[in-house]
């Protein structure tokens, strides 16, 4: 995914630069590219990545509760129309 | 075609962790374990915040999923047992 990005933003890069590369889209040339550096964390990529991480976890945890408690919510109200328990 | 009608709400909700959202999360790490091997980095300790994310995302959707099945295969039985109840002369236990 990171990977992805990085490629993408190297291609740009490389055809502002005006290199001898073909100006085909989307090709990648072993030649004009760099080695990706994985010795420098991409800190704006992992910030991204916990902050997505943790909301889709709060998203899921309230949607439970939230499902939990229409269901109780039903279940309580369909006793009450059949005046049982 | 809504994912999720509402009368899905009257079912009771499974459990956050259940056989999909395992699943398919520990299928969402794996995908980011095989990124790096992919990419020639260490397996386990490269890339944490992408198998945390990876991860995540498969639980979410492993949820929603279960969610949709269990609806599904409430819906058939409902409408299985109401075909029962209006044709009892066919379910009538064997006699000898």
């Amino acid at each position: 995914m990171a990977a992805g990005l990085r490629a993408v933003r190297r291609w740009g890069l490389v055809v502002a630069s005006a290199s001898p590369s073909p100006s085909l889209a989307f090709t990648r040339s072993a030649f004009v590219v760099k080695k990706a550096n994985n010795a420098q964390p991409n800190w704006l990529g992992v910030g991204l990545a916990f902050g997505t991480s943790a909301a889709l976890w709060a998203l899921l945890i309230k949607q439970h509760n939230e499902d939990v408690m229409e269901y109780e919510r039903r279940k309580a109200s369909a006793h009450k129309c059949r005046q049982c328990s | 075609m809504v994912f999720l009608p509402d009368e899905s709400r009257s079912l009771p909700p499974p459990p956050l962790l259940n056989k999909g959202s395992v699943w398919l999360g520990f299928s969402g790490w794996m995908a980011a374990l095989m990124d790096n091997a992919f990419n020639q980095r260490p397996i386990f300790g490269a890339g944490i915040h992408r198998q945390v994310l990876l991860a995540t995302l498969g639980c979410f959707v492993g949820y929603q999923l279960v969610k949709r099945a269990e609806y599904v295969h409430a819906k058939v039985d409902r409408e299985l047992f109401e075909y029962i109840r209006h044709h009892p002369e066919d379910f009538q236990p064997s006699t000898g």
